[in-house]
């Protein structure tokens, strides 16, 4: 019979008989899991989502069916604001937030939250897709999974990667691009240890799918007969693709910023944002229903080459899809920009496709499903900037390597032309502002793994500023180090510093000893570090006035030293600690 | 002073009594109060394998014109210098600030998230028990009224936190000055095992300079013993280390203490690894 004591060992993983195996094949193990898992994720939130469509498929056609999508996003929002009470956002940049400063760190509740939160916005017709709500379940699902067993920091980021992975594999059986995606925008790092097991989620991610869905491809194209002619004219798609990506960046930005001051203006509950940008959106689908939802409905008929609609029209709804995407999201709508990409890119090939037909109708250009095809390779690499995600992801969703080489002219033009003029992508613009974007191996990452605290030297002889020079004289022999801090003997807050440098001319004045205080000669203009603070400001601020050394104080009081060389010995250490990995 | 003691604010006459606590526990061991203000009715805690999110009860935010006020008022009657105010630097969501986890001490209520009249002995919130459980620091459990305390009661079992919790109170008798009572309650095993444990550990000498009286019963019920801890004593125990569950369906040493014992408690999580200095 089994005692009670000996099932212990389940509340004790790290102790398990697989923790003493190989670190990568731990890895690999945990990450298969973790891909079934989020994969598991997707294929709930695809069905949910096709359940949603049916039900709602009766209420459209109705006038008042415009405030279906507000209704949908003010529910997401109450969803996640008052029953979690989960701060909203679109999913990713707050997995690249975790990874980059708290080592993948991810709440149980983000690993299903959103996936409510995204059936309740783009069922009801919100202009937004499911793949960054899937991501972040994916990747809290993975992060809670490597807390469970105790993984490290590293470990956990390659787990969390597996979760993103597996669920974008899963949501668009494309193992690969669940593999790349990963690695360019979550982890943004390219390590054998990372790649085997976020390979091998995206694989049992997909398996999920194709199990319990079917081994589908999300868009069926023809046999595209691409000739040079058709590889050249794609370097113009790529500029109109880079074009359209920097117009829906700046439109979400800007839609967001006036949809907080308006809030903010006049105090409107956190719901009623989400509701007009949702109304908004409904009203634009009633007399375009394209934008609705995530669209791959039409995506499907452009790639075929039987959307019938021409060139002025396709151009409406382009910019129509940027402006609906934009009130959805940008109003605080939930979901992702990773359908709507599709959508928009799809209408950019086809409306130049239609454009260089005009230009030179005798060329035999390839079927405009192709451009439509290159479209959202284009805008996905202009958005993410991530080219090899924009590529790859269009090779699997069609099926088909017969456009690789157009895909990867455009894919590359558009996220070179479009970081040109936005330097940091859509997900990581607001992460790079705010200094939270912070790679693997770089200055910031390292520093950022560090704290003052850590750094502190307490081998400093204090002195009092009431005291005379000669007693500070017989302290200085006995002393290794040329600055002192001075204290207040009676509030024991700090006053200054002296350094050797600046009093020699009295030091060696014996006549100065009994009439000279410290208070007289030491510096009280000086540069302090807190505690808290940041090291890569305290570097910028060493390096800016070639200082070597600053006091750390913490409520007046001086705690220690802290120099350049230790910080410096001290992110040596750790940047090998990162780069044993 | 560069120790540091985590404390949140609640602007109301029960947030001030908490307070009183925490500043009464700085001024005896020398540390410093950081203390934050709400202004969003939830923040996180990046502990180091978990994350832990805190609702908070709606009277945190209460009268935030006054907050800062009336806490430098209660702290500087303890003749303590000004507390640092936690600004948070980083923010997973807008309106969802992290809090930073390299402090010494926190102070918590019995619950940060429920109302204050559902908050009574026998009830430690599930926020505060995640914290317990994932922090590095110890956590000191207020008591419904300020009372200073003039002794420290350890309760030791024998087991590997029950062995953090005496270092601690070994370190707290050495900062304060104030004398350690230690309490044990003998159940399979009798009083030589523990005392074999101090040994192996070579907690001898400093059992003998800080410990005023160590208390073993080989009989009795335990609620009925812990009548001897002294009513102005700080409790010191260990927490957790044999799983969530079993804490919270089965009761532990811990919880029999913390419903009976309306004193206030510094609780030494399973991952306490806090080296305090003094």
């Amino acid at each position: 019979m089994t005692r009670f004591s000996d099932l212990k060992i389940w509340r004790y993983p790290s102790q398990w008989i697989l923790f003493r195996l190989d670190d990568r094949l731990l890895l690999i193990i945990i990450g298969a899991l973790v891909g079934t898992c989020s994969g598991l994720a997707a294929v709930a939130m695809y069905q949910g989502l096709i359940a949603m469509f049916a039900w709602m498929h009766h209420y459209q056609g109705y006038w008042w069916s415009f405030l279906l999508p507000g209704i949908g996003a003010a529910l997401a929002a109450i969803f996640l604001e008052k029953i979690l009470k989960e701060g909203a956002g679109h999913g990713v940049p707050e997995v690249v937030y975790s990874v980059s400063r708290y080592g993948g760190l991810m709440r149980l509740r983000s690993g299903f939250s959103r996936l409510i939160s995204g059936c309740l916005t783009i069922g009801t017709g919100g202009s937004a897709g499911p793949e960054a709500p899937v991501v972040m379940s994916g990747a809290a699902i993975g992060s809670n999974i490597a807390q469970y067993f105790s993984l490290n920091d590293r470990q956990r980021v390659a787990i969390v990667g597996c979760g993103s992975a597996g669920a974008l594999a899963a949501i668009f059986n494309a193992p690969i691009a669940g593999l790349v995606f990963t690695i360019e925008v979550i982890v943004g790092e390219w390590s054998a240890v990372n790649i085997v097991p976020i390979a091998i989620a995206s694989v049992a991610g997909a398996e999920v799918c194709r199990l319990l869905q079917g081994n589908q491809i999300a868009f069926t194209s023809l046999a595209f007969q691409v000739d040079l002619v058709d590889t050249l004219a794609c370097v113009g798609l790529a500029v109109f693709t880079a074009a359209a990506s920097i117009l829906l960046t700046r439109t979400l930005r800007y839609s967001n910023t006036v949809s907080h001051r308006l809030a903010h203006k006049i105090s409107l509950p956190f719901w009623v944002r989400p509701l007009l940008g949702g109304c908004a959106v409904g009203l634009i689908g009633l007399c375009l229903p394209e934008v609705l939802g995530e669209g791959y409905h039409f995506i499907q008929d452009m790639v075929k080459g039987v959307f019938s609609q021409g060139l002025l029209i396709v151009f409406v709804l382009m910019l129509a899809k940027i402006a609906a995407t934009s009130l959805t999201l940008g109003w605080g709508g939930s979901g992702g920009i990773f359908a709507p990409c599709l959508v928009i890119g799809s209408f950019t090939g086809l409306v130049y496709h239609r454009f260089i037909d005009l230009l030179g109708p005798g060329v035999g250009w390839v079927d405009e499903g192709c451009f439509a095809l290159l479209g959202m390779a284009g805008l996905i690499s202009g958005i993410l900037q991530a080219p090899l995600t924009g590529i790859f992801l269009i090779v699997e969703v069609t099926g088909g390597y017969g456009v690789i080489l157009p895909l990867i002219v455009v894919s590359a033009v558009s996220a070179t032309l479009t970081h040109a003029f936005e330097p940091a992508s859509f997900y990581l613009k607001e992460l790079v502002e705010k200094g939270h974007y912070l790679r693997p191996r770089t200055d910031e990452r390292v520093l950022a793994d560090l704290t003052v605290r850590e750094l502190v030297e307490k081998d400093c002889i204090v002195v009092y500023k009431n005291m005379k020079l000669g007693e500070f004289v017989k302290i200085v022999k006995k002393s290794h180090r040329n600055f002192f801090p001075v204290e207040d003997e009676h509030t024991g807050n700090f006053v200054g510093m002296i350094h050797l440098d600046d009093i020699r001319e009295y030091l060696f004045d014996p006549l100065l000893y009994e009439t000279v205080f410290l208070e007289q000669i030491m510096n009280t203009h000086v540069e302090t570090v807190d505690l808290d603070d940041d090291l890569t400001d305290v570097l910028e601020r060493m390096d800016s006035r070639n200082l070597f050394s600053l006091p750390v104080v913490a409520n007046k009081r001086f705690i220690g030293m802290i120099s350049k060389a230790t910080l410096l010995d001290k992110y040596r250490s750790e940047l090998m600690v990162q780069s044993y990995y | 002073m560069d120790l540091q003691l985590l404390h949140i604010f609640r602007n109301t006459p029960l947030g001030r009594e908490l307070l009183l606590q925490s500043t009464y526990f700085c001024s005896s061991l020398n540390i410093l109060p950081v203390l934050y203000v709400p202004q969003y009715m939830k923040f996180l805690m990046y502990f180091e394998n978990d994350v832990v999110q805190v609702d908070l009860d709606g009277s945190y935010l209460r009268a935030p014109a006054t907050a800062r006020d009336h806490a430098l008022e209660v702290v500087r009657s303890q003749g303590l210098p000004d507390p640092k105010f936690l600004e948070p630097k980083n923010f997973t969501a807008s309106t969802l600030p992290d809090l930073p986890v390299n402090f010494d001490f926190m102070t918590c209520p019995r619950s940060v998230s429920d109302l204050s009249s559902k908050i009574g002995l026998g009830y430690i919130g599930p926020r505060v028990r995640r914290i317990i459980h994932a922090a590095r620091f110890p956590v000191l459990i207020g008591a419904a009224v300020y009372k200073p305390w003039q002794s420290i009661a350890v309760f030791f079992g024998g087991s590997a936190n029950a062995l953090k919790a005496l270092r601690l109170g070994f370190r707290l008798s050495r900062l304060s000055g104030m004398p350690v009572d230690v309490f044990t309650q003998e159940g399979k095993r009798k009083k030589r095992y523990y005392e074999e444990v101090i040994e192996k550990e070579n907690l001898g000498p400093e059992m003998d300079q800080y410990v005023r009286q160590w208390r073993i019963y080989d009989s009795g019920d335990f609620i009925e013993n812990i009548y001897d801890v002294a009513h102005d004593a700080l409790v010191v125990a260990g927490a957790y280390g044999h799983g969530l569950i079993k804490d919270v369906l089965f009761g532990s040493t811990l919880e029999k203490i913390q419903t009976h014992l309306p004193n206030q408690l510094l609780i030494v999580g399973p991952n306490y690894r806090a080296a305090m200095q003094g």
